[in-house]
C-alpha cells in the first residue's frame, strides 16, 4: 500500500508526463505544415525573411521581381 | 509600360472604391514568395462602385482582357448590372475584379474576413490569411497547391505579434 504522499507524487509525475507528451505532440503537429512546405521544395527561409518584413517591403520587393521578370521576358536574344 | 500594383491600389483608394485585395497578391502581402502578374480584388458591383473604379483607371487605357478584341472598358450606369466579374488589362497591370469568391461569398462576407493594412500611408483591405487559405482550398486548383502550402507554413511560422503589419 502506497503512502498518501507517494501516491500524490506518482499522480504529479503522471500529470507532468502527460503534459510533456501533449506539448511534444502539438509541436510535431505544428511542424507538419512547415515540413510539408519543405518536402514540396519551398524555401522556408525565404518565407521567414518575408514574414519579418513589413507589408510595404513585401509589395515593393514583389514589384521589383515582377518588373525584372517582365524585362527578361521582353529581352531579345543577341 | 511596366506594371505598378501600388499605383493601381492607390488609384482605387483615392477614387473611394471599397474593395478587398484577394488572390495571389493577397498571398504576397502575407509573405508568399511567388510572383503574380495580376492583382485581384473583390468589390461591390454596384454601379457607383464600378463607375468609380472606371474613373480611377480611365487614363490607363483599360480593356476587357478576356474578350477576343480586348474591348475598351466603357461602363455606364445601365451596363454595370451585366457584370459579375471584370477581367481588365491596363497600362500598369492586370486588374481582376470579382463580386464573389468561392468558399467565402459576396463582397460583404469577404470584407468581414479581411484585415486593414497600411501601405505607404494608404489603408487597404486584404483578405485574412485564414480566409485566403479557405478560398484557395475550396477552388481546389492544381496551380494553387504551392500557394496553399506557403500560406499554411506562414500561418505556423508567424508569431502572434507578426499578424499582418
Amino acid at each position: 500500500m502506497l503512502k498518501p504522499y507517494s501516491r500524490g507524487l506518482i499522480i504529479e509525475n503522471m500529470a507532468a508526463k502527460a503534459k510533456k507528451k501533449k506539448i511534444s505532440k502539438s509541436k510535431s503537429l505544428q511542424a507538419a505544415e512547415i515540413q510539408a512546405a519543405i518536402d514540396y521544395g519551398i524555401d522556408v527561409s525565404m518565407l521567414i525573411d518575408n514574414i519579418n518584413r513589413s507589408c510595404t517591403e513585401r509589395i515593393i520587393r514583389h514589384q521589383i521581381a515582377l518588373n525584372t521578370a517582365e524585362k527578361l521576358r521582353k529581352a531579345r536574344r543577341l | 509600360m511596366s506594371s505598378d500594383f501600388l499605383n493601381l491600389l492607390e488609384r482605387l483608394v483615392n477614387a473611394g472604391v471599397d474593395f478587398v485585395v484577394i488572390g495571389g497578391f493577397a498571398g504576397v502581402v502575407h509573405g508568399c514568395t511567388y510572383v503574380t502578374q495580376d492583382i485581384d480584388i473583390c468589390c461591390d458591383f454596384s454601379p457607383a462602385t464600378l463607375l468609380a473604379l472606371q474613373r480611377a483607371i480611365s487614363d490607363l487605357r483599360p480593356v476587357h482582357r478576356m474578350t477576343p478584341k480586348r474591348k475598351k472598358l466603357k461602363l455606364t450606369e445601365q451596363t454595370c448590372g451585366q457584370f459579375k466579374n471584370l477581367y481588365l488589362d491596363t497600362d500598369i497591370g492586370q486588374l481582376d475584379c470579382l463580386s464573389f469568391i468561392d468558399g467565402l461569398g459576396d463582397y460583404s462576407q469577404v470584407k468581414r474576413e479581411s484585415e486593414l493594412i497600411e501601405v505607404e500611408e494608404m489603408k487597404v483591405r486584404v483578405l485574412s490569411l485564414n480566409a485566403l487559405i479557405k478560398s484557395k482550398k475550396s477552388m481546389n486548383r492544381l496551380r494553387d497547391k504551392e500557394a496553399v502550402l506557403q500560406l499554411e507554413a506562414i500561418k505556423k511560422l508567424r508569431k502572434p505579434e507578426q499578424d499582418i503589419r
